[in-house]
């Protein structure tokens, strides 16, 4: 269980150090402040799951390093029962020149783990970080991934009450990042309190009962994962937007005759309506198309990519309807809905116009990757791979036992 | 208040094997890859008391007299070991405390760690070197028949007092070497000048009176004359200037304790 009331904390900036000391000396002031985390409130009961969202510099490690007791608040509350650890940062405490399992005991005996406990645990800690021969060489050896392993066993062994987990986990490959979810899933069945940081929005939305979004030091969400995941993208989009204007690199991306352009693209879930979107929920995308002069044979093609470039789903205009016409100057509005029944991951979408059936006789406008967006969890059945292919399962069951049975 | 006072306790009986931890660390897996491995841990104080001996007593044959034909060849050597591991003792856990927070910041910054406890892991090192080389120190006695008493009891009290002592000053300059980095490169610059106006390798009384005086304000003065009391002349200690050192180290421990209280908050976010 985890109880934090009215969490204040910031950090004092001071032009030389030595002004650091002169004023908690003095008492007088030789700083400007900078408020980390404000009215922070939250509580995480035995059991649960809550994630924490926010981008970088929101407070979200401030919040960790106060929790562990790292960092002292200025103000408010922490109330934990039990021992907390997690995994923060890379290689907490971990000293580089020491052996795997030299580091197993200094790391368990700082987290308040007695001799007789670190021997009990010691060979179930080996097994679960998977190290091998390698947990008799020194650390400095060891791959950021094989320093997560060790960490994450350590911390979880430790019997804690309280559980943080923040990026680091990231570092892992796919089967060890499984592996984690699946001992902290059952680490909050046994009634653990947990704290889940992350950027992983899949993970939240899967792993957490609810979830808080900490922007500029303040929770201004509480609730449901999906609604918190939302309101982070919304921060997201904004933030790149700023971004955008600043660079206004956008275009730049594009090339082709320039006879027609796309001057306005977007992309949002149905129902998240932001680059957020479950599995299975519908993608609109509108678009916004300006002909420079009249052109008899336009087609639209749009192209979803993944995060590896493959090419998931291309279609155009002209596969489904035949080719179009615009006037000169004439502007048009072009939506597409694509029920996005495609596995969670990030996607980028490219947009092209361009002549006939492809891109290779007539090119106007072609614009690789113009939008982005991201699908976390499921909704309706799960699916394995890339997408979900119409799919009709009979199950003959004349010869089942207990359909039998019932029958008779 | 008794309750946090328990609560306070139980707090540094559980750290007390994570810094235990820290000393075994620096005493001995230092040297874990190397040949002999924990025995380096020995050999050093070893070969330092050889030297002594060997220098002093066969080749420059410096002594003082006063302890009987047989042992006078090796009193000067005698002087100089009580003195010199003394010495040694506080000054590289002065020097080792100081950098502690620094040193240390990658833990410091990770790990739920007690800023007050921390020390007490460097001292705990420099005792067991301590402690082994007396006992090579009185192997040494033992073979040139120099005679031991039951003033030799004394010697873990005085060694006691300096520990509480050089924790005191450690423990202020820690804190003060976080905020002003000249702590640390004057520490290093004053630890030697401090060990020549100590008498460790001459003899005091070869000083005019009115230096002496000056320098019997000196609290390694004091401590090492007090070790040499008990160990060669087999006398009491100046007791009135060991009370004076208890009020120096008490004095020390409040303003460090204050310090560290006021400033703890900062020093975290500053590391």
């Amino acid at each position: 269980m985890i109880r934090v009331t009215d969490l204040k904390k910031s950090f004092k900036m001071f032009s030389r150090p030595s002004d650091r000391l002169l004023e908690a000396l003095t008492g007088r002031n030789r700083h400007h402040t900078h408020v980390a985390l404000e009215d922070v409130s939250f509580e995480v009961r035995s059991g649960e799951v809550l994630g924490v969202l926010g981008r970088n510099g929101a407070g979200k490690s401030t919040l960790l390093k106060l929790m562990t007791g790292v960092l002292m608040a200025d103000a408010g509350d922490i109330h934990i029962d039990g021992r907390v650890t997690g995994l923060l940062e890379l290689g907490t405490g971990f000293n580089p020149e020491l052996t795997g399992i030299q580091n197993i005991t200094a790391n368990a005996l700082m987290l308040g783990m007695s001799h007789a406990e670190i021997e009990a645990r010691h060979q179930d800690i080996i097994d679960f970080s998977e190290l091998g021969e390698y947990i008799h060489e020194p650390l400095r050896t060891y791959s950021s991934g094989m320093v997560m392993r060790l960490g994450f066993a350590i911390a979880i062994h430790a019997e804690p009450a309280c559980f943080l987990v923040d990026e680091a986990l990231s570092v892992g490959d796919g089967y060890f990042q499984q592996k984690c979810m699946k001992r902290i899933r059952e680490f909050k069945e046994q009634g653990g309190a947990i704290l889940f940081v992350s950027h992983d929005l899949n993970a939240v939305k899967v792993l957490c009962d609810r979830a808080m979004v900490l922007e500029g030091g303040r929770v201004v969400h509480e609730g449901e994962p999906e609604g918190a995941v939302n309101l982070y993208n919304r921060i997201m989009a904004r933030q790149a937007e700023e971004e955008e204007g600043r660079h206004k690199a956008r275009h730049d991306g594009a090339y082709g005759t320039r006879q027609a352009e796309i001057i306005d693209a977007n992309a949002q879930g149905e129902d998240s309506h932001s680059q957020m979107l479950t599995s299975g929920e519908t993608l609109w995308l509108d678009l916004t198309l300006l002909a420079h002069e009249a052109l008899d044979d336009v087609a639209l093609g749009v192209l979803i990519r993944d995060r590896f470039g493959q090419d998931i789903f291309g279609i155009n205009t002209y596969q489904q309807q035949g080719a179009f016409r615009l006037v000169r100057d004439e502007q048009r509005r072009v939506r597409l809905a694509i029920e996005a029944t495609i596995a969670p991951g990030k996607y980028t979408i490219t947009l092209a116009l361009h002549s006939g059936d492809h891109h290779l006789d007539d090119c106007y406008w072609w614009h690789d990757s113009a939008l982005q967006f991201e699908v976390a969890g499921y909704r309706g059945s799960k699916f394995s791979g890339i997408c979900q292919l119409a799919c009709h399962i009979e199950l003959d069951t004349r010869n089942d036992p207990a359909a039998r049975e019932e029958a008779s | 208040m008794m309750a946090s006072v328990h609560a306070r306790l139980a707090g540094w009986r559980n750290q007390a094997p994570f810094l235990w931890h820290l000393a075994r660390q620096e005493l001995i897996e230092r040297h874990s890859g190397s040949l002999i491995g924990k025995a380096w841990t020995l050999i050093a104080p070893l070969i330092n008391i050889l030297v002594f001996v060997l220098v002093f007593s066969k080749i420059m044959g410096a002594r003082l007299e006063g302890f009987g034909a047989e042992i006078d060849q090796y009193t000067y050597s005698i002087y100089l070991i009580v003195g010199i591991l003394a010495w040694t003792a506080f000054a590289k856990s002065l020097s080792a405390i100081t950098n502690l927070y620094g040193e240390q910041a990658n833990l410091i910054t990770k790990v739920r760690v007690s800023l007050k406890a921390l020390p007490l892991s460097v001292l705990l090192a420099e005792s067991v070197v301590y402690v082994i080389s007396m006992i090579f120190f009185a192997a040494f006695l033992v073979l040139i028949d120099f005679p031991f008493s039951a003033w030799w009891l004394g010697v873990p009290l005085v060694f006691g007092l300096q520990l509480a002592f050089t924790y005191a000053l450690g423990l202020l300059l820690a804190v003060l070497a976080v905020y002003l980095k000249d702590i640390k490169e004057a520490v290093a610059v004053l630890l030697p000048v401090w060990f020549w106006t100590t008498p460790i390798v001459y003899v005091s009384d070869i000083l005019p009176p009115w230096v002496l005086s000056y320098m019997q304000l000196n609290p390694l003065f004091q401590f090492i004359d007090a070790y040499r009391d008990l160990i060669m002349y087999q006398r009491l200690p100046a007791l009135g200037w060991l009370a004076a050192l208890v009020l120096v180290t008490l004095g020390l421990a409040v303003a460090a304790f204050w310090l560290l209280k006021r400033t703890e908050r900062d020093l975290r976010d500053c590391l």
